[in-house]
């Protein structure tokens, strides 16, 4: 970088330009008069953008630059933002105001800032006609992450015979592995973030999470009017939209872009500026983690590939330690979640120990059951679900004298409403989704 | 001769066989071949069974008939009339389906072709190359007996075998030939139908015959020289097991080793058949006898093996003690879950079982159901994973005073069970699964270090699976430099003075170009706490290593010595505010391990940048004391204190630059550092203003004869690979052991001798007030008589020290020349924490230090 600059004193974030060009989509940021941030977006064998589709594509494509932008925003949070290809839309700065407003809400708590009347995105354009539909083929875009929310969506749609290709963004061989294990076509995408932004980390950038979920999101809309899917189906569940806790008047949820209120934007937004024929959807949306871990326990084929562990380094390989660090909150998460579905000697071998007969995750397992302690900031499970697994395994012979059983038994339990403890109403799936009718016998199959 | 599936499934592997039992013939043994099927076909035979279309059964068994022409078609030979036969027979049974002869034996008359078909083939071939092989139908020679707890499915898919000798058989044979080629793997029962032998039945099946014709040998050919003395995959240091018994061999094949199936070894006992089993690919390789008992070697343990997957099921209860029946009620419960005991272990209060991992105990509710019945009568705890480490040895308990510093590392871990058979061949230890897979190859040299595993006993071991099946070559042990081309200097230098060290800077030199090669690493400090000799501080200067210190001491040492542009590092741990003044003052990059001087000298550090080293939670290392991870270590800032640290780093405008872990010494895993730093890089990400990674040193030096060095190339492999994925931070390593020990040596001479009933111990004039490692940390540092380096090592001493403590012992079992006094002894490996860790202790004088350029 020829000029240096302090990212947090930074004045004007600006959306510089955004193109497309055998594959490629460059992403172009700048600060004040700064350099230019370029990010890069590859995506592999890409056939040419269909004939009639090149006002959806530049829409989806103009939303990607949009939203990806948080990750470059986020760096020094100048008070104005800009957008040189004009004001936008109401709809879509009212999407944006609200991604970079929520998304970015932990990172704000975790770096002392109120963002609040700080986030606003140029508005003032005429609404555009609503899009018409693209006549895309009735193929679904499956993100996998790995774990094991989106082996349950994929399994859900392969059992109703629906057609679906397996994606994911970046280098994981985790995930290439769970998605061999699919048995479903593959396509891997790759994000190749500015090189700007290390600079800008090293010069003192603010940093943090930023809601990665919805920039996968946009990435995925543009591969849908490129490739051709009609859908793009999540694996987001329902806690995904509880507040992690709430700070200064302000709810801060560390998956805001996996939750309900995100989910219904940007697939409104989709179908009225891409194409009415492109749905965007959870899949997993009804359900509860425990739930979701239900039916993940019917899928053995998956047990010896997955991980949920996001602390993990190697993430790959044939013993359990090298696919779950078994310290984080996901890792504590998953196997408590599992525990009540499974038996108990293929649980210990999927993790290839007992995290629940060991005295020192005793505040791991507390933080979850919001015993002392808030939620983590992790994708976990509402307190209440991970307490419904714990009161239900304190129940089973087999697992009431593991050390932290034990402890709940005598400890925590005197302390709860038994009448709040029981697994089975998290295992009724709620009304509330925003699944398209094409896919909604998938999601049947799932509770 | 028993060949197996992949043995017998190409062309050039007939070839092989033709070529070895052409040899035996050549030896004027009469032979019998023993194959199985060809690779896959036991597999699409199984399959072909369970389609219910008569079509598909048709296509599925033309499907195996082209595998069989294809073979033919490359030996350029005909279908011959045996083969024919068999494949028509085949055909039939698919089109006709099991109603005729019921499901189960169908299955049978199915699945047996593919021996049947396999063996025409080789008779076929043989005959055709000029070794007139007769085929047998092993129908004919193998009657299964029927036992009284079989129901329909073993007495038909895994069949016992009546295995008295047959006389009439053997004599039979005589008359119709030389060279026979047989099935594994199938016999028929007293209906004359088809029946299968089940799981190893191949081998079994070669056994049978042996047994039968009392057998001059029975030789398994496979893909492996024979059994090691652990897993080689776990242990590649594992060493081929040369000889053993049948007992010890059965417990071996039952613990873990898979090259032979248990099963196969009892028919031979009684006729006292010895099984031989060899290397296909490398028949020049001894393998392994098993036979009789042999009474001619030192007791030893012969192998250590890990089963894991275990559950176990403990049981607690006051009511059981001395209540009749109590143990039967129990059992009875295990036996309705469909859950098969192996291990026990009882007190007066609690027994405590083990359960292999079944199907059944994986996937069904068994476990469950048995803990909610077992519950009504005791408390129930079900503990997994766990495994089953087993020693085995014939005589094991007289071993047992051998083993203490094995015993003393299962005393660092949670031991479920411990087991040991009355029949004197095994110890068990039941430990937490998660500990296996690094414990192992350190329990294996353990053995052998505390000479509980006599592999220097050459009758019985043999070379290593490095050795004979490693990649690329093995590394073959560098002559030292004290034992040739320096050993004149030294006996000289010896003359002069001891105790006294000795530095080889070439060796040194040569270790900091090796480490040099690592592409991945940016900046490699040398750790000088290890030897702090000016020499050495200059040889590593230029050789463009950087320094790190960990004391005011050290940084003013270094400093007088490196020129003002090397780079230095600071890293103490619990030093006092005075020390940080100190080391602000230099150019030293200083890091911090704990939240207390960011909490209460915060202002200290103001504007600084400063490299914090974290706690990864958990440590390695070759000895407790040099573990430095985990809660148990005082070294490193504990990763949930981390947002704190940066939180009131953030307030005092401190900087963290650099982020560093080191777990421990010692390491020999290549794989350990790529761990270290992805975990370091995963943290930095969060971090922002980290632009470097300091992932410690402890690279390993291997003392013991034998042991692999650490592999730098693969360290490389690994570190690069990480540094892919994040290109953004520079690598920094601190090597300290590594660059020092092997160019050190410690002189002393001889002083006195003395018995004391079976020990011999042999005085030297200097001991741990010079070299306190071997009492520190059970170090073991190779020592030589260098006056007598030629000489026979006939004696087994004790190398102890002159200081009035009873620990003052550098060496235990030492095999060495006779000595006298007067004698030059070497102890090696000393050039790393040796002088700079030695005292007064006793007053006695200090070893002073020579170094050769």
């Amino acid at each position: 970088m020829s000029k240096m600059i302090q990212p947090r004193l930074t004045q004007l974030f600006r959306f510089v330009r955004c193109s497309y060009a055998d594959g490629v989509a460059e992403l172009a940021y700048a600060f004040d008069d700064g350099e230019e941030l370029v990010e890069r977006i590859r995506f592999p064998h890409a056939p040419a953008i269909p004939a009639g589709h090149a006002a959806a594509f530049d829409a989806a494509l103009k939303l990607l630059h949009l939203i990806a932008g948080v990750s470059y925003y986020k760096a020094g949070v100048p008070p104005k933002i800009e957008v040189a290809s004009g004001p936008l839309d109401d709809a879509t700065a009212e999407l944006l105001d609200q991604l970079y407003l929520h998304g970015l809400a932990e990172f704000a708590y975790r770096n002392g800032l109120d963002l609040r009347g700080r986030i606003t995105f140029p508005r003032g354009a005429a609404a555009q006609p609503p899009a018409p539909a693209a006549g895309l083929p009735k193929r679904t875009l499956v993100p996998i992450g790995g774990g094991k929310d989106s082996l349950v969506a994929v399994e859900a749609i392969k059992s109703i015979g629906g057609e679906a290709t397996a994606v994911w963004v970046g280098n994981s061989a985790l995930i290439a592995a769970c998605a061999e294990r699919t048995g479903l076509p593959t396509l891997n995408i790759q994000r190749e973030l500015a090189p700007g932004l290390f600079e800008l980390n090293r010069l003192g950038a603010w940093n943090g999470h930023i809601p990665v979920t919805a920039v996968n999101s946009a990435i995925l809309a543009v591969a849908a009017i490129l490739y051709g899917y009609d859908s793009i189906a999540f694996a987001n569940e329902r806690s995904a939209s509880a507040a992690t806790l709430e700070y200064e008047g302000q709810q801060v949820n560390h998956q805001w872009s996996k939750g309900y209120a995100f989910e219904q934007l940007l697939g409104n937004w989709l179908h009225t500026h891409v194409a009415s024929d492109l749905d965007y959807c959870s899949l997993l949306r009804p359900y509860s983690e425990l739930a979701i871990t239900r039916a993940f326990a019917k899928l053995m084929p998956y047990f010896d590939a997955f991980s949920s562990c996001n602390r993990n380094f190697k993430l790959l390989g044939p013993k359990p330690a090298d696919r779950w660090c078994g310290q984080c909150p996901k890792c504590h998460f998953v196997f408590l979640a599992l525990a009540p579905f499974l038996p108990k000697p293929r649980l210990l071998s999927i993790f290839g120990r007992n995290l629940l007969d060991d005295e020192n995750q005793a505040s791991g397992f507390d933080a979850l059951l919001e015993y002392q302690d808030h939620k983590p900031f992790e994708c976990v499970g509402e307190g209440a679900e991970a307490r419904a697994a714990m009161y239900a395994l304190s129940q089973r012979p087999e697992w009431q004298e593991d050390a932290l059983i034990e402890r709940f038994r005598s400890e925590i339990l005197p302390q709860l409403d038994a009448s709040q403890l029981a697994l089975e109403p998290w295992l009724e799936p709620s009304a509330e989704h925003h699944v398209p009718t094409r896919l909604q016998p998938a999601l049947a199959t799932i509770g | 001769m028993k060949f197996g599936g992949t043995s017998v499934a190409t062309l050039p592997r007939w070839q092989n066989i033709l070529e070895l039992v052409a040899s035996r013939r050549a030896e004027g043994a009469r032979v019998l071949v023993v194959v199985s099927a060809l690779t896959g076909i036991t597999d699409a035979l199984k399959q072909l069974c369970t389609h219910g279309d008569k079509g598909k059964r048709i296509e599925a068994a033309k499907a195996i008939a082209q595998r069989h022409y294809d073979l033919l078609d490359h030996m350029q030979l005909a279908v011959p009339d045996t083969l024919g036969a068999r494949l028509s027979e085949l055909a039939t049974l698919a089109e006709n389906g099991s109603a005729v002869l019921g499901e189960l034996a169908w299955a049978a008359a199915i699945q047996a072709h593919g021996e049947l078909l396999s063996s025409a083939l080789g008779a076929a071939f043989l005959s055709h190359s000029g070794l007139p092989t007769q085929w047998l139908d092993a129908r004919d020679c193998l009657a299964a007996i029927a036992l009284p707890n079989q129901n329909e499915r073993t007495r038909l898919l895994s069949s016992m075998v009546d295995s008295r000798p047959d006389p009439v058989l053997a004599a039979r044979l005589a008359t119709l030939g030389e060279v026979f080629i047989t099935q594994g793997f199938i016999a028929r029962e007293s209906q004359g139908r088809t029946v299968l032998l089940g799981r190893g039945g191949s081998d079994t099946s070669a056994s049978y015959f042996g047994a039968l014709l009392k057998a001059q040998r029975v030789e398994i050919w496979t893909d492996v020289a024979g059994m090691f003395t652990a897993n080689p995959r776990q242990v590649p240091g594992a060493r081929l097991l040369q000889r053993l018994d049948y007992e010890e061999a059965q417990e071996i094949a039952s613990t873990g080793a898979k090259v032979l199936h248990p099963r196969c070894l009892s028919p031979l006992r009684e006729p006292r058949v010895p099984l031989l089993i060899k290397d296909t690919n490398r028949p020049e390789l001894d393998g392994t006898v098993i036979g009789p008992e042999v009474r001619a070697h030192a007791p030893s343990v012969k192998a250590i093996s890990a089963r894991k997957g275990i559950t176990l099921v403990s049981m607690e209860s006051v009511g059981m003690w001395q209540q009749v029946g109590f143990l039967a009620d129990v059992f009875a419960h295990f036996k309705q879950h469909g859950l098969s005991v192996d291990l026990i272990g009882s007190a007066e209060t609690n027994v405590t079982v083990s359960l292999d991992p079944t199907e059944n105990l994986l996937d069904s509710d068994a476990i469950a159901a048995l803990a909610s019945d077992l519950a009504k009568v005791c408390r129930v705890k079900v503990i997994a994973p766990c495994a089953a480490i087993t020693l085995v040895g014939r005589g094991m308990r007289s071993l047992l005073h051998t083993l203490s510093g094995v015993l003393a590392e299962f005393g660092q871990l949670r031991v479920h069970m411990i087991s040991q058979s009355s029949n004197n061949l095994n110890l068990t230890f039941v430990v937490d699964e998660e500990v296996v897979d690094t414990l192992l190859p350190h329990l294996h040299d353990l053995l052998i270090s505390a000479g509980a595993l006599r592999t220097d006993d050459s009758e019985l071991f043999g070379p290593s699976w490095q050795t004979l099946y490693g990649s690329g070559e093995a590394p073959s042990a560098a002559t030292a430099w004290w034992r040739e081309s320096q050993r004149q200097r030294l006996l000289e230098l010896a003359a002069e003075a001891t105790p006294r060290y000795v530095y080889h800077l070439p060796t040194v030199r040569q270790q900091a170009r090796e480490l040099n090669t690592l592409a991945a690493v940016d900046r490699l400090h040398y750790a000088v706490k290890a030897n702090t000799h000016p020499a050495i501080l200059r040889a590593l200067v230029a050789e463009g290593f950087a320094f790190e210190c960990v004391s005011p001491g050290e940084l003013r040492a270094v400093s007088a010595i490196v020129p003002e542009a090397t780079p230095l590092l600071f890293t103490p741990n619990f030093a006092p505010r005075e020390d940080y003044v100190f080391a602000l003052g230099t150019r030293a990059a200083v890091t911090l391990d704990s939240l207390y001087p960011i909490e209460h000298w915060g202002e200290l550090f103001r504007g600084r940048e400063i490299v914090l080293r974290v706690d990864l939670g958990r440590g390695l290392g070759h000895h407790e004391k040099v573990r430095t991870g985990g809660s148990g270590s005082k070294f490193g800032l504990p990763l949930d204190q981390l947002a704190i640290f940066l939180q009131l780093a953030e307030t005092h405008g401190v900087i963290v630059r650099g982020l560093h872990a080191h777990l421990g010494s010692g390491v020999l895993d290549a794989g350990h550092w790529g761990e270290v730093y992805a975990q370091l890089a995963s943290l930095a990400e969060r971090i922002g203003s980290v632009t470097f990674l300091n992932i410690g040193g402890g690279l390993g030096v291997p003392s013991h004869p034998g042991e692999a060095r650490l592999d730098i190339a693969e360290l490389d492999r690994v570190l690069r690979e990480v540094k892919a994925a994040y290109p953004q931070y520079q690598l920094w390593m601190e090597p300290g052991r590594y660059l020092v020990a092997d160019a050190g040596v410690l002189l002393a001479r001889v002083t006195q001798q003395k018995g004391k009933s079976a020990f011999r111990y042999l005085g030297i004039d200097t001991g741990m007030n010079s070299l306190i490692r071997p009492a520190l940390y059970d170090a073991w540092h190779e020592i030589v008589n260098l006056s007598r380096l030629d000489e026979p090592a006939t004696a087994l001493y004790q190398v102890v020290g002159p200081i009035c403590e009873s620990g003052d012992v550098l060496g235990t079992d030492r095999r060495l020349p006779e000595a006298q006094e007067g004698d030059v002894m070497l102890i090696a490996q000393a050039g790393a924490y040796g002088k700079v860790m030695s005292s007064h202790y006793n007053l006695r004088d200090e070893a002073d230090e020579i170094v050769i350029e």
